[in-house]
C-alpha cells in the first residue's frame, strides 16, 4: 500500500508547486498582454504572427527550472554479485521501484559587470530504503566580467571539461558523468577561476586560458582528495585549424599530478569527431584476487577516448566512442572481485562472520563499485530524428558494452518534446552478460523508467 | 579584312567579355542582396515558428548577434525548456551550448537544434556571397534569378536558385537544392518593413520542404540594428554569457 502512494505523494506535491507556479506566471502573463493592448507594438505587421516587443525584453534576474517525476521499475538478479552487496541483509520481490520527484531551480542576476548563478536540486524520492529527500547547491557563485575578454569566477561551479559524450579521462576537476544518461547535471566544486580569451584571424582563431585555483579543506570540496591542499589547474584553449584543443592539467597534493589533452573537429558537415588523452601520475589500484588477498599498485596511467559523431541523409545520429580506462580492471581481475564476492557471500551466510563480507564491501566502495570500472569500453548510440515526420520525437538505443568481457546494457529510449515545455522520455535498459563479467553482475537485469519535465 | 576583324571582335566580347561581366555583376548583385538583408555586423531578434499540418505551433525566440563574414552566435530565449541554448559559427564550425550539459559540443549545418524544416545553416546563416558563386543570372519580369554554386563542401546547400526583386535587390524566394538538383526545401521573403537605420527587409521568411509534407516553418525578424562587437563574443568562452550581450 505504501508503494502504491509513493507516487501519488510525490506527484501531489510535484502538482501543487507546478499549480501555484502557472497560476503566478499566468497572471504575469496577462498583464503582460494588457500592456500590450495598450501599446500594440508589433514586430511584424502580418496578422497570422506575432512577435510581441515584451517576448524579448530584458530583464536582470532570471528564473527557471523544471519540475521532474521519474519511477523506475527494476527487475533484480539475485543471483549477482552486486546484488549480494547491496541487498544482503534484505528481503525484496523480483522487482523493486523508485518514485524519484525533483525540482531543479536556476536562478541568476546580473547587473553591469557583476553576476550572481544559482543552480539547485530539491529531490524527493522513495525508494526501497524509504523516502530520502536532498536539498544541494549544485552551483553557486558570484561572476566578475571587466570586458569581453576576461571573466573571473568565485564559487561552486562545474568546468565540464573533455570532448567525450559517455565519459571524460580528462575531467580533472569534475564529478563522474553517468554514461547512461550523461547529460544529467552534476554537483560543482568550489573554486576561483578566471577565463581569457584573445581571437585572431590566422589559423589561430581564438585562445584562452582559464586557471583555477582548487581548495581541499574540512567542509570544502572534502570529498575531492587529500584535505588541507590548495590545488592548481588550468585549461589552455585553442581554435587550430578549425580543430578545438585543449591542454589541461591538476597539480596539487589533493591526487597525484595529472595532465591531458583533447579535441573535436568537424571532418564533413556531418561528421564530427573528437578524442581525449589524460595522463595520470603515480595512479595507486587496489585489486583482490579470488582469494581475497588485497594488492596494491602503482603506476603511470595512460587514458584514451576517441570518438565520432555522424549525421546520416536519413537524419540518423551515430555517436559511437572506445574509451580505454587505464586505471580499470581486466575482466580477470573484475572475475576475481565477483569471485570472492559469491565466496564472502556464501561465508556470511553459513557461519554469520562478516571479515570476508566487510572486505568485499569495501572494495566495492571504492573502484568496484563505479558505474564502469573495466578497462576497455565502447559506446554507440543511434538517434532517429523525427522519423514518419513526427515533429519533436526521437527514438534512439545505446549500448555500452565492455569490450574485455562482452558484457553489455542495451537501451531503448522514446523523448517526445512536441508540448511546448514538457519533456516526456520512456527508457528500458536490460543488462547482457555472463557470471563474472561486469554488466551481468550487475544488480538488476533490466530498468525501465518514465522521465516527465515541465520547464518554467 | 574589315569582316575578319569584326568577328574576331564578336568572338572576343562572348569569349572574355560577357564570362566577365556577369561574374562582376552577379557577384556584386548578391552582395548588395546581403546588405540589403543585413547589415555586416548587427544584432537582431527573431521568432522561430514550426507548424505542422494540423495547424499546432512551436515557437521559440532567439537572440543572434554577426561579425563580419564568418562570425554569428545566438542565444534561445524562449520557451522555458530550451532558454540559455545557445550556438556559434565560425566560418563552418558550428557549436550548441545546453546549460544541462555544461559545454559546447559541436554540431553540423544539415542538423537542426529546434527541429521542423530550419536547420542550423538557416538559423545560423552567413552573407550568401560569403558561401555561394554566381554561375548564372536571369532575368524574369521584375526579378532576377541568381542561380548560385555553393564555394566549397562544406556548404549546407549545393545549389540555390535566388529570385530577388529588381528594384529592392530583395529576395522574394530561394530554392535549396542538392548537387543532384534535387529540391529540399522552398523559402519566401514576405513583408517588407522598415526596421529603422536604413534596413528595409522582409520581416517574415516561410519555408516549405518536399521532404516534410504539409510542414511549415516561419521566422519573423525583430530589431535587427548595426552593432560592432569583439571578435571574443564569437568564441566557445564565451558562449554560456551570451544573454550579457542584450540591452
Amino acid at each position: 500500500m505504501n508503494r502504491l502512494l509513493c507516487p501519488f505523494v510525490i506527484l501531489a506535491v510535484l502538482f501543487v508547486s507546478i499549480s501555484s507556479f502557472a497560476e503566478e506566471y499566468s497572471s504575469q502573463s496577462s498583464a503582460g498582454q494588457t500592456t500590450e493592448t495598450q501599446a500594440p507594438a508589433s514586430a511584424s505587421s502580418t496578422e497570422e504572427y506575432k512577435f510581441e516587443p515584451s517576448e524579448i525584453e530584458k530583464k536582470p534576474y532570471h528564473i527557471g527550472g523544471y519540475f521532474e517525476f521519474r519511477p523506475i521499475l527494476y527487475g533484480l538478479d539475485k543471483e549477482s554479485a552486486f546484488y549480494k552487496l547491496k541487498f544482503f541483509n534484505r528481503k525484496e520481490g523480483s522487482t523493486i521501484e523508485d518514485y524519484d520527484g525533483r525540482v531543479w531551480l536556476e536562478g541568476s542576476y546580473e547587473k553591469g559587470i557583476v553576476g550572481f548563478f544559482l543552480k539547485t536540486n530539491l529531490g524527493l524520492d522513495h525508494t526501497y530504503k524509504g523516502w530520502d529527500h536532498e536539498t544541494r547547491i549544485y552551483e553557486g557563485y558570484s561572476s566578475l566580467k571587466p570586458s569581453s575578454s576576461l571573466t573571473i569566477d568565485l564559487g561552486k561551479r562545474v568546468f565540464n571539461w573533455g570532448k567525450g559524450y559517455a565519459w571524460n579521462p580528462v575531467a580533472f576537476v569534475d564529478r563522474p558523468k553517468d554514461p547512461d544518461d550523461p547529460e544529467l547535471p552534476r554537483e560543482g566544486y568550489i573554486a576561483a577561476t578566471a577565463d581569457y580569451i584573445k581571437s585572431f584571424n590566422g589559423p589561430l582563431k581564438t585562445f584562452s586560458v582559464s586557471p583555477i585555483l582548487f581548495p581541499v579543506y574540512h567542509h570544502i570540496n572534502d570529498t575531492f582528495g587529500e584535505w588541507n591542499r590548495l590545488n592548481f589547474a588550468g585549461r589552455i584553449y585553442g581554435l587550430l585549424y578549425d580543430t578545438d584543443i585543449d591542454l589541461l592539467f591538476l597539480v596539487g597534493e589533493s591526487k597525484t599530478n595529472r595532465f591531458g589533452f583533447d579535441f573535436s573537429r568537424n571532418v564533413t558537415t556531418n561528421l564530427e569527431v573528437h578524442g581525449e588523452f589524460a595522463f595520470i601520475k603515480n595512479q595507486q589500484k587496489t585489486s583482490v584476487d579470488a582469494s581475497g588477498n588485497v594488492s596494491m599498485t602503482q603506476f603511470d596511467a595512460k587514458s584514451l577516448l576517441l570518438g565520432l559523431r555522424y549525421l546520416s541523409s536519413m537524419d540518423t545520429t551515430y555517436i559511437l566512442e572506445y574509451y580505454h580506462n587505464a586505471p580499470g580492471y581486466s575482466a580477470s581481475e573484475l572475475r576475481n572481485f565477483f569471485s570472492f564476492t559469491d565466496k564472502a557471500f556464501d561465508i556470511l551466510q553459513s557461519t554469520g562472520k562478516k571479515t570476508q563480507w566487510k572486505k568485499a564491501e569495501g572494495l566495492f566502495n571504492g573502484n568496484y563499485g563505479k558505474m564502469n570500472p573495466g578497462k576497455d569500453y565502447l559506446y554507440l548510440r543511434i538517434s532517429q530524428k523525427e522519423p514518419f515526420n513526427i515533429l519533436y520525437f526521437t527514438p534512439a538505443l545505446t549500448t555500452i558494452m565492455n569490450l574485455d568481457d562482452r558484457s553489455f546494457s542495451i537501451s531503448p529510449e522514446l523523448l517526445y518534446e512536441g508540448i511546448k515545455n514538457w519533456e516526456f522520455r520512456l527508457k528500458g535498459m536490460a543488462l547482457v552478460g555472463s557470471r563474472g563479467a561486469e554488466f551481468g553482475e550487475k544488480q538488476n537485469d533490466y530498468r525501465i523508467e518514465l522521465r516527465v519535465r515541465y520547464y518554467f | 579584312m574589315q569582316n575578319i576583324l569584326k568577328i574576331l571582335f564578336v568572338l572576343s566580347v562572348l569569349i572574355t567579355g560577357v564570362p566577365a561581366y556577369a561574374a562582376i555583376d552577379g557577384t556584386q548583385l548578391l552582395k548588395q542582396i546581403d546588405r540589403n538583408l543585413n547589415p555586416e555586423s548587427y544584432e537582431m531578434y527573431r521568432k522561430l515558428i514550426n507548424i505542422e499540418p494540423s495547424g499546432r505551433k512551436m515557437e521559440y525566440t532567439f537572440f543572434s548577434v554577426k561579425k563580419g563574414l564568418d562570425k554569428i552566435a545566438g542565444l534561445f530565449l524562449a520557451p522555458a525548456s530550451e532558454k540559455g541554448r545557445s550556438t556559434l559559427r565560425l566560418g563552418d564550425n558550428m557549436w550548441l551550448y545546453i546549460p544541462n550539459v555544461g559545454k559546447p559540443i559541436r554540431i553540423t549545418s544539415l542538423q537542426s537544434v529546434i527541429g521542423g524544416i530550419f536547420n542550423n545553416a538557416d538559423i545560423l546563416s552567413l552573407d550568401y556571397s560569403a558561401e555561394y558563386d554566381v554561375e548564372k543570372i536571369e532575368e524574369t519580369g521584375n526579378e532576377y534569378l541568381l542561380y548560385l554554386k555553393a564555394k566549397t563542401k562544406t556548404v549546407a546547400y549545393d545549389r540555390l536558385k535566388l529570385w530577388a526583386d529588381k528594384n529592392k535587390k530583395i529576395p522574394t524566394k530561394i530554392e535549396c537544392l542538392t548537387e543532384a538538383s534535387m529540391l529540399i526545401k522552398t523559402l519566401y521573403f514576405k513583408d517588407i518593413k522598415d526596421f529603422g537605420g536604413g534596413i528595409v527587409r522582409p520581416s517574415v521568411l516561410e519555408t516549405d520542404s518536399p521532404l516534410y509534407k504539409g510542414y511549415k516553418s516561419v521566422m519573423l525578424f525583430a530589431n535587427i540594428k548595426q552593432r560592432d562587437f569583439k571578435d571574443e563574443v564569437f568564441t566557445l568562452t564565451y558562449m554560456p554569457k551570451m544573454d550579457s550581450l542584450r540591452k
